[in-house]
């Protein structure tokens, strides 16, 4: 089944929430902060608001509210610096509407902040120093955890020690942040957005406004991509500010400047890991460092660190165990999620590790992986039993069987070498590298949280008589196919065809956040559900009607089936249209999913923190420049475990952009910040790749069922982007015999001195992790 | 379109869009020339740019002229880079336009506005800097022509239009190599072009993406003449190797240099340096290294190719033929 959406994207008619028109709407921008940390002693706003065509000016002093907000903990002001510090560069400090967005521009610039910079915290690892300022009330610790695994000091005889670090990615979605804001003659206001969560934005808006939540009312509009650079607020709280201030419709919009400053990123991350195994290469311990650079505030941090260090020593049994991570606050751009969530992070450094620990041993990198690959029943670091399946050796086996591609063919265009037809490279000097990578990845939220899903289901009959279902969820559709998912469930459930999924809105409960591989399993279950209960008042209903006795009516299901828009009972001799049925009148049920419960980390780490994990194994082939260090991609083959596949082609555009996102991450994607400043904020100098850098995808699903997930589904959409860049550096490693110590790989790495990039300049700060606790 | 606001102006003529340039200076206004805009727009769009004038040179036909003359090639400065990649008249220049930016940039990016807006790192400037291209524009003191270098060292003359680019018809096979950050669609963090001219025993070599402006090489070519056999076209391997150690060393003495980009090192840029020198020059001279004719020929010819018309200009003259100019009715614009 294809996208709805599918035609009018490729065709570029697609309505992306910021070409969306209102009558009478104004135009907003934002005001930022040049100064990753500063005090701002004056604003003047005077002579902006004179500025001809400026409607409303909106700055701290003008939000009613909770002055702060944010996803997990309320730290992050609406707009910085009055009450405190500006705490990173980019952060806002006013927003403007006007009739035009090129007035709302000129308003800008006519304020006038007097900013006093301070000496900003860049380097994570100085962020706990004692001489370190304390940059935020809450402090420069957003969370640390240990975990304490097995017995303390016990070894194996061969060891593999290093330090990695990863550069900041940014979700680099098609469509920068908008949203559109109309005050309401209630008081309220109605808000179309693009969001990965509307009742979280809901309730942070209706926060900051002081209004009731009910009276915050919002609607999906077009979403151009998220990858969890939408989970937090960005342009909501702004637009609703002015449009109240207005009384009058605003559309706030970014350009790709802002965008790329405006949410946050994946977090840069710094780890030490040290891994030791038996002779014949069985895993005795991992001791992992972990530090993320959180930026100037906590967005998801606490939360993306639970997930990287539970995962730090990846899919493998580990007797023995220390990971402890640590999460810090600096003036640096803030970090959130990125799909992965913590995982990519360490996954590129427990894969290099294995790599180096197969090496050390003299054994081969898939052998090792399949000895010590976690099976259900093995206890992980946490001391959660593993349950569900999790079939990590056969994927591993399974991509390293598959078909290599040919040698590079002789192609005097370059189109096929590294740097392609620009660099055209000269083919005896390139050589191929063969790299693997497995990981696992947590599904659904984690650490006790019920982050339950609502959806409500109506059957009627439309006006032409025929059985019509509506399906009403506040699922953000962001790309990853609820659109279809829901819509054949519903027709799977109620046995008709005509289903029309409504806008995702606040008028339904929520559905929770589309973000941790989590809304197929949780708003899937909720359709699921409330299809079900639909089903059961109708049947009972028909039941009733048929005046079969009570015990009948009370388990309609148990005597009568709905297949084809009919309701038959064989047994006791009934068969009625779904029509028919009803005739009696609209049948309506809403239902309430919620996965198993899971527990907090408790002391040393310990718990039963994640509902279920996915696996992945991504082989990676490269041909590498030998002479300039250019790298293409040549061919990439995933095994995945993807639980039942309720549609192969929408499965298919997760797992390939999954690879691609990694894929990105590998070679070329980082978001670089001079003294907390970004500097490659444009596509112009911020590259993604292409379709001449992505090879066609070998994919190979396995489906094994999750027992506790509605048709046994797992979530696609993480598992392939934490895999494709450590195979990459994998095969790089291969092709070029280095460590790659650095996130992405760069030319220079691989062609300069053999030390040309260490993970870190760690002498002048005293180890990789500085003055931090220990 | 917010921007749009400004006065625009579609002059028909070269004269007319001078005047259009000199009266909206005298009026105090700030003007900008359109061509593609693949520049302008997203300057205006960002606010980066505020002007109060555009010069759209769609309409000035002159401008979209290329041919050639028995010893020069003259190209419009409305020409397009997908123009030049179908033009087999000049292999190499076909070559780097061919490599500029993604389809849609060259579909409407032009040579005029390669030259207006003089990117250090240029594909196209890097290339016509090894042929020794020279620059035509017209202004109210009337028309002038000068080197390329001189033209991109000096500072640019607000009230003059670039009309066209002049080159020697190639004299013998020419190429152009760039990296970047992935396979396609990428700026030039380094790049050569080398161009060979076998009648007058000449090679050129330019460096872009290292100076402020592309660079000659001016030793490892005084090298390459000597090392060449010109009555074979063909240099050893060892020449390769020597030219790109001389092409390394004077990148290294380069200065003042460009900034490094957001992911680059300045040690890693000279050493690329070298190696896509040496490798160009192979590819032009060595055929045991690059198979033979391989910089000239790996171009497909493109749908424009049958506008193709030799002799459109005279020797001299830019646009000595107004009458019958050849005029890609279909093509975008022209920048500047």
């Amino acid at each position: 089944m294809r996208r709805p959406d599918g035609p009018a994207k490729v065709h570029g008619r697609f309505r992306y929430v910021g070409d969306l028109q209102v009558p009478g709407m104004l135009h907003a921008r934002t005001l930022r902060s040049p100064h990753p940390r500063a005090r701002i002693r004056h604003l003047d706003t005077a002579a902006a608001r004179r500025v001809p065509g400026v409607a409303v000016l909106v700055t701290a002093a003008d939000v009613p509210g909770l002055a702060t907000y944010g996803l997990i903990v309320a730290d992050q002001p609406v707009f910085g610096g009055v009450r405190g510090e500006v705490r990173y560069a980019g952060e806002p400090v006013a927003a403007v509407a006007a009739v035009d967005a090129r007035a709302a521009r000129h308003a800008l610039a006519a304020i006038e902040v007097d900013y006093e910079p301070l000496p900003p915290v860049t380097d994570p690892r100085r962020a706990l120093a004692a001489d370190t300022p304390t940059l935020h009330p809450n402090g420069n610790l957003f969370r640390e955890i240990d975990i304490r695994h097995g017995e303390d000091g016990v070894h194996g005889p061969v060891v593999v020690e290093d330090d990695y670090a990863i550069g900041m990615q940014d979700q680099a979605f098609l469509a920068p942040e908008a949203a559109v804001a109309i005050p309401a003659a209630d008081g309220g206001i109605d808000l179309l957005v693009a969001t990965q969560w509307l009742h979280s934005d809901r309730e942070q808006i209706a926060a900051c406004l002081a209004l009731p939540e009910q009276l915050v009312r919002l609607t999906l509009a077009g979403v151009g991509g998220a990858f969890g650079g939408r989970e937090d607020i960005t342009v909501q709280i702004h637009a609703a500010l002015l449009a109240r201030a207005a009384g009058a419709p605003v559309r706030i919009a970014y350009d790709r400047v802002e965008s790329f400053l405006g949410h946050p990123h994946r977090h840069p991350a710094r780890m030490r890991l040290r891994h030791t195994a038996t002779h014949d290469g069985e895993l005795v311990s991992v001791t992992a460092r972990v530090l993320l650079d959180g930026g100037a505030y906590a967005s998801s941090s606490p939360a993306v660190l639970a997930n990287a260090i539970t995962h730090a020593a990846g899919p493998y049994r580990v007797p023995h165990a220390r990971l402890h991570g640590l999460v810090v606050r600096t003036n640096n751009p803030p970090c959130g999620a990125m799909r992965g969530f913590g995982v990519p992070q360490v996954t590129i450094g427990h894969e290099a590790q294995m790599d180096r620990l197969a090496d050390a041993l003299g054994l081969d990198p898939v052998g090792l992986r399949v000895r010590n690959a976690l099976q259900p029943g093995d206890v992980l670091p946490t001391g959660q039993v593993l349950g569900g399946p999790l079939p990590a050796r056969e994927l591993i086996t399974l991509v390293a069987a598959r078909p290599l591609p040919p040698p590079a063919k002789h192609d005097p265009t370059g189109l096929s070498l590294p740097g392609g037809l620009p660099a055209m490279a000269e083919p005896s000097r390139v050589r191929r590298g063969i790299g693997y990578a497995l990981a696992y990845k947590n599904l659904l939220f984690s650490e006790g949280v019920d982050d339950a899903s609502t959806a409500r289901v109506r059957l009627a009959l439309a006006a032409d008589g025929t059985p019509h279902a509506q399906v009403h969820s506040a699922c953000a559709e962001v790309g990853q196919g609820f659109v279809t998912i829901a819509a054949q469930i519903a027709r799977t459930e109620l046995g008709i065809d005509q289903i029309e999924l409504l806008p995702a809105d606040t008028a339904v409960a929520s559905a929770g956040s589309t973000s941790a591989s989590r809304q197929t399993w949780m708003s899937g279950g909720a359709v699921r559900g409330a299809c079900a209960a639909v089903v059961d008042r109708l049947l009972a209903r028909v039941a009733r009607a048929a005046g079969l006795p009570g015990p009948v009516v009370e388990t309609a299901r148990r005597s009568l089936t709905i297949t084809g828009g009919q309701i038959v009972g064989a047994e006791v001799g009934l068969r009625m249209s779904v029509a028919d049925a009803l005739a009696m009148g609209p049948v309506e049920a809403e239902y309430t999913f919620h996965h198993r419960r899971t527990t907090a980390l408790g002391a040393a780490g310990q718990g039963d923190p994640h509902v279920a994990f996915a696996a992945a194994a991504h082989r990676a082939v490269v041909d590498v420049d030998l002479d300039l260090g250019l790298v293409r991609v040549v061919s990439m083959a995933l095994a995945q475990d993807c639980g039942t596949v309720l549609n192969p082609l929408a499965l298919r555009g997760q797992v390939e952009g999954g690879t691609a996102q990694g894929l990105g991450l590998a070679v070329m994607e980082e978001l670089v910040t001079d003294a907390g400043r970004v500097v490659n904020p444009t596509f112009h100098d911020y590259l993604i790749p292409t379709a001449a850098d992505v090879p066609d995808l070998d994919f190979v699903a396995v489906t094994e069922p999750q027992p506790d997930a509605p048709y046994g589904v797992k979530g696609v959409g993480e598992a392939p982007t934490c895999t494709a860049t450590p195979a990459i550096i994998a095969a790089i490693r291969a092709a070029v015999g280095r460590d790659l110590r650095r996130v992405p790989v760069r030319p220079h790495h691989l062609v300069g001195p053999p030390d040309a990039d260490p993970p870190d300049a760690d002498a002048a700060s005293g180890g990789p992790f500085g003055e931090g606790p220990s | 379109m917010h921007w749009s606001a400004s006065g625009m102006l579609r002059p028909s003529t070269v004269g007319e869009a001078v005047e259009m340039l000199s009266a909206a200076r005298a009026a105090g206004l700030e003007a900008a020339l359109l061509g593609g805009g693949t520049d302008l727009v997203p300057a205006l769009r960002a606010g980066q740019r505020q002007v109060q004038t555009i010069i759209g040179l769609r309409r000035v036909l002159e401008l979209r002229v290329r041919g050639a003359g028995a010893d020069r090639l003259t190209i419009g400065a409305g020409v397009t880079y997908t123009d030049l990649v179908g033009w087999s008249l000049s292999p190499g220049l076909a070559r780097a336009a061919r490599v500029v930016g993604s389809a849609q940039i060259r579909n409407t990016g032009t040579v005029g506005g390669a030259l207006g807006s003089a990117r250090p790192a240029s594909d196209l400037l890097t290339f016509l800097t090894a042929a020794d291209a020279e620059v035509l524009t017209v202004s109210p003191r009337g028309p002038r022509r000068q080197p390329l270098a001189r033209f991109l060292a000096a500072r640019p003359e607000p009230d003059a239009l670039v009309t066209a680019v002049r080159l020697a018809r190639p004299g013998g096979p020419a190429t152009y190599l760039k990296i970047g950050g992935r396979q396609a669609a990428y700026p030039a963090e380094v790049s050569c072009a080398v161009v060979v001219d076998r009648v007058r025993h000449t090679l050129a070599c330019a460096v872009g993406g290292i100076g402020r402006q592309p660079v000659r090489m001016v030793e490892a070519e005084a090298y390459a003449q000597a090392a060449v056999d010109w009555a074979t076209g063909t240099v050893s391997s060892a020449a390769a190797a020597r030219f790109a150690d001389l092409v390394t060393e004077a990148t290294q003495a380069l200065t003042p240099t460009l900034p490094v980009g957001p992911h680059g090192s300045a040690r890693y840029r000279i050493h690329a340096a070298g190696v896509l020198a040496g490798r160009a020059f192979a590819r032009c001279l060595n055929p045991a290294i690059a198979r033979p004719a391989l910089a000239a020929t790996l171009l497909p010819a493109a749908p424009h190719s049958d506008f193709l018309r030799p002799d459109t200009f005279g020797p001299d003259t830019p646009h000595a033929d107004p009458a019958t100019p050849h005029v890609d009715g279909t093509g975008p614009q022209g920048a500047r």
